[in-house]
């Protein structure tokens, strides 16, 4: 009975939601002169150097429910000759993260194009590929992110809803099979705690002036900013010099097809119907070459095509 | 009137504030974190806006040990060495609040806790209702129907009063008295103070219903069965000393209530503000001098700021800390820089356009543009900036255009309000637009390039990106126009105000300014960004930033632009039915929890619905871990509303 009044009352205000912010308001940023939404980039803003938009902001449009995934139901090609199109880097960050560690087994794991949630279960649990369940995958998927973020025994019991003493002991075991990652987050910290920035595969920095703060607390939130700032920010670089690749892929050619959105690891666009096989390997040519990782980690992206955004995704 | 006293528990209020926004810190320009002097002294005004006290003080501890330091070696031992940032906060603080023409109060040997509850105990008697403005908990033994405390909002949220009623709630007993005896039995690890080992909140309580005291408790210690009797034995010393410990000394005889010296007195307004001014807290310094906020224009490229509400969520996304930041760590979420567009820094520079030598030049007439054309093809860079009727380039016009290629000198070309007069204008400047071989800088130059674009021009040459360059040798500076200006150069802009009137319904239109001013303006504009460019450009070099600026930044304008100009369809009549089906079911979820809590109540107010579900349902805020645990999504759902 408690669960169901919570259900309810969550579902109250995921509907609200989704309903004021993005539903009612989308309709009311068309603009008069071309009857289209025009979102405006924030090149600027995110310290990471993520791209960020408003008016509407992409990033936000919630794609964890099936209701707000329904939302892209609402974006369409711009007439009838045209499809959407959509491409999205697959496990961009941890790919990033191999490839900056230069960790063998997890650099290994995305050379082989092995899933790499699961691959991480087997060499934790230490069963076979095959022998990996749900219930590990999704453990060794929550260690995966959990280290982008300087997460530790303490975040991921909570996250997985274990006990600390199993959280520490998976990530004993992740520690130990993928010892390139430790490795990797000791010496960025030692490395920002030295020259008091940390950067990106592009030299994209971020200065962090409470790496040596006497206060461990301060300090903490510094140390899993060094950790995560090269990895998020190389993802961002990447995904900004496809961008540009395509862009001057796309003009050369003189395509009718655009490219129209940019959000979190993926770009959208009006794709015309007749020029979906030729756009569609150039898109990912350039994806995929945009910037070669270190270690060989071969970048990955995925295309598709559809009648609406959901639908391409 | 009822005489309201607020006294104020200076150093939890500092750390809190400095906790709440360390995900999003304000930075000045130059590079310190001012998160601690912020959140105190909006918590001040706050209190004195809305909460009207007739009296006040600001309660701060001394460095000497106190008895407490004395009696227990390991007293507050536990505590982390406070944040450097925190520590250069305080001097700033005590200004701000002598400023203000506020008492601050400390006393050696006693902590801000001892003085506010000797304080609060006088006043009381002199009838006052006194406020102890605190997240402390410990207070709550202070607690009487005219003192009370006053826990200010956090994350959002609303404050809270606390009153004998609720604290003897909180903790589940009958008298507040009873607060140091829970503190005794349970101990406070915040403080390091022991307690009874393995005696936690829910026993400690349980055994002061039947015995009343902790010295009654340990007296009967053999007649409480088992293991927790034993444990009580065990711990008879460290209990006592515990209480002792987390007793708040109200007798103190160097702390004197006088009245007139806590009446809160005439503010003299201009004080503060030189603080605010050092600490770069425009909007601040307006509150207080009750102005309005609001100040916005392209260069800030602050059309691109988090708005507040977002501000606030970041805010949110701190996660749970304790008053001395122990915080349960989260992923860290993305950061922005700035603030919000009303909160944009600024300095107090020396030099403004009445007091530096410049030559903005009117090209007027047929025969100035041509020859101003002339020259400029001949240049391989020119700053280049463009006034228009609104923020939003894709529903704007443009009013004028504006160049410069020599520090101190800038050209103002007005645009005829007649689409195609402005276009014939435009037109003469097409040789310079397609000069492939042109370096166009400018200050978020994808607005202006966007501008043209819907005048159908390009810039066919480079760019230069003022704002940009910034953002990649500083990603967590502050980099509006005005800021910059500041900062690199001393200079204080023209501010958009004094041509158009501030933000809001009554702000006025570019069009309608009068030439010379906006020419002053919009020259001014170009000649600093121009000179902006010349002190960034080095930077770039020596940060070692220049392959991140040339490579990923400067060339994605463009392809940004262009994306911004296409635009995607939206199908309306999707929404409109999607609208209605969300309604719908968002209405059956509402029935069913006012059918679930068997009353109708306003569903949109964290209070009401806090009321239904903790008093009226009973359930658990509190309810701990682990995630699946049935409690939780009580939790979350509370949560998710604060």
């Amino acid at each position: 009975m408690n669960n169901k009044i919570c259900d309810d009352i969550l579902a109250f205000r995921e509907l609200t939601k989704l309903k004021n912010t993005y539903v009612d308001a989308l309709p009311l940023m068309i603009n008069k002169k071309t009857g289209r939404v025009h979102t405006s980039y924030a090149q600027a803003v995110a310290v990471t150097g993520r791209l960020s938009s408003i008016d509407p902001n992409l990033q936000n449009i919630p794609v964890r429910t099936e209701r707000g995934r329904e939302i892209r139901k609402a974006f369409i090609p711009r007439s009838d000759e045209f499809v959407l199109m959509s491409a999205d880097y697959s496990q961009i960050e941890l790919r990033i993260v191999a490839a900056i560690s230069g960790d063998a087994n997890m650099c290994e794991a995305f050379k082989t194009g092995k899933d790499i949630h699961t691959a991480t279960a087997a060499k934790v649990f230490n069963v076979e590929d095959a022998a990996v369940t749900k219930e590990m995958r999704y453990k060794a998927k929550s260690v995966n992110f959990g280290i982008i973020y300087g997460q530790g025994a303490f975040g991921l019991a909570e996250n997985l809803g274990i006990s600390r003493t199993e959280a520490k002991e998976i990530i004993d075991n992740y520690k130990k099979q993928f010892p390139n990652i430790q490795k990797y987050m000791d010496d960025t910290i030692n490395f920002a705690k030295e020259h008091g920035y940390v950067e990106t595969l592009m030299g994209r920095k971020r200065w962090l002036k409470d790496i040596n703060s006497a206060n461990f607390t301060v300090r903490g939130f510094a140390e899993r900013n060094a950790i995560n700032s090269p990895i998020q920010g190389s993802a961002a670089d990447m995904i900004k010099l496809a961008m540009i690749k395509i862009h001057a892929a796309f003009k050369q050619q003189q395509f009718k097809s655009k490219m129209l959105l940019q959000v979190h690891d993926e770009l959208v666009f009006d794709a015309h119907k007749d020029e979906i096989d030729i756009i569609k390997p150039m898109i990912l040519q350039c994806m995929q070459t945009a910037m070669p990782l270190p270690h060989d980690v071969p970048t990955d992206a995925e295309v598709g095509t559809g009648v609406n955004w959901l639908a391409a995704h | 009137m009822q005489k309201k006293l607020f006294l104020l528990d200076a150093y939890a209020l500092v750390f809190r504030a400095y906790y709440a926004l360390i995900r999003n810190p304000r930075i000045t320009s130059k590079g310190r974190n001012t998160n601690a002097q912020f959140g105190f002294t909006n918590t001040l005004i706050d209190l004195i806006n809305n909460q009207k006290p007739t009296h006040m003080a600001v309660c701060f501890d001394t460095h000497a040990p106190t008895e407490r330091h004395t009696d227990f070696a390991d007293y507050k031992a536990n505590r982390q060495e406070t944040p450097e940032d925190i520590s250069s906060a305080v001097p700033d603080i005590k200004r701000i609040i002598e400023a203000m023409n506020i008492p601050v109060v400390a006393i050696d040997g006693y902590e801000a806790d001892d003085v506010i509850g000797a304080l609060a105990k006088q006043a009381e008697l002199s009838g006052y209702d006194v406020y102890m403005v605190t997240p402390d908990k410990d207070y709550g033994q202070l607690v009487s129907e005219h003192i009370k405390i006053y826990k200010p909002p956090y994350q959002g949220g609303v404050f809270e009063i606390l009153g004998p009623k609720e604290v003897c709630e909180k903790w589940g007993i009958k008298n507040v008295s009873q607060v140091i005896d829970i503190l005794g039995l349970m101990g406070d690890a915040v403080d390091n103070i022991p307690g009874i080992k393995g005696v936690g909140e829910k026993t400690a309580a349980k055994l002061l219903a039947e015995y009343e005291t902790l010295e009654n408790i340990l007296a009967n210690a053999a007649n409480i069965k088992g293991a927790m009797g034993e444990k009580i034995k065990a711990g008879k010393e460290d209990a006592i000393m515990s209480k002792k410990l987390a007793t708040i000394i109200t007798d103190i005889p160097a702390a004197v209530f006088h009245e007139e010296d806590f009446r809160i007195k005439e503010m003299n307004k201009e004080a503060p503000k030189e603080v605010f001014d050092m600490l770069e807290f425009r909007a601040l310094t307006k509150r207080l001098l009750g102005e309005d906020t609001g100040i916005v224009d392209k260069h800030n490229g602050s059309e691109t700021a988090p708005s507040a509400t977002e501000n606030k969520k970041a805010t949110a996304d701190t996660g749970q800390l304790d008053l001395f930041g122990n915080v349960v760590a989260a992923a860290p979420s993305e950061v922005t820089t700035s603030v919000s567009s009303s909160e944009e820094s600024f300095l107090s520079p020396q030099k403004n356009i009445n007091n530096t030598l410049h030559n903005y030049i009117l090209l007027n007439d047929e025969k100035a543009i041509q020859q101003f054309i002339d020259i400029a093809i001949r240049q391989t860079e020119i700053c280049f900036d463009s006034e228009t009727t609104g923020l939003d380039a894709n529903d704007a016009e443009l009013v004028g255009l504006s160049f410069s290629f020599k520090e101190g000198e800038a050209y103002y070309v007005p645009c005829p309000a007649e689409k195609n007069a402005c276009l014939a204008l435009l037109k003469k400047f097409q040789p310079l637009f397609d000069d492939e071989a042109k370096v166009w800088v400018g200050q978020n130059i994808k607005y202006d390039m966007l501008m043209l674009k819907w005048y159908g021009f390009e810039l066919k040459g480079n760019t230069f990106d003022t704002m940009l360059a910034h953002y990649v040798i500083e990603p967590d500076g502050k980099r509006s126009m005005d800021a910059l200006s500041a900062k690199y150069l001393g200079y204080e802009p023209v501010h958009i105000e004094e041509l158009i009137g501030k933000k809001g319904k009554g702000q006025g239109n570019m069009r309608d300014v009068e030439i010379e001013k906006i020419k002053e303006y919009a020259a001014e504009d170009a000649d600093i960004t121009l000179q902006l460019k010349n002190i960034l450009l080095p930077q770039l070099k020596t940060k070692a930033v220049e392959k991140v600026f040339y490579e990923v930044e400067n060339p994605l304008v463009k392809v940004l632009a262009d994306m911004e100009f296409e635009g995607i369809k939206i199908d309306e009549s999707f929404l409109n039915d999607y609208s209605k089906l969300l309604e719908t079911d968002a209405k059956k979820s509402e029935e069913s929890v006012y059918e679930q809590a068997g009353v109708r109540f306003n569903l949109a107010s964290p209070k009401q619905l806090g009321e239904v579900l903790f008093d009226k349902l009973q359930l658990d805020p509190k309810a701990k871990k682990p995630r699946r645990d049935s409690m939780q999504p009580v939790k979350t759902c509370w949560q998710s509303w604060r």
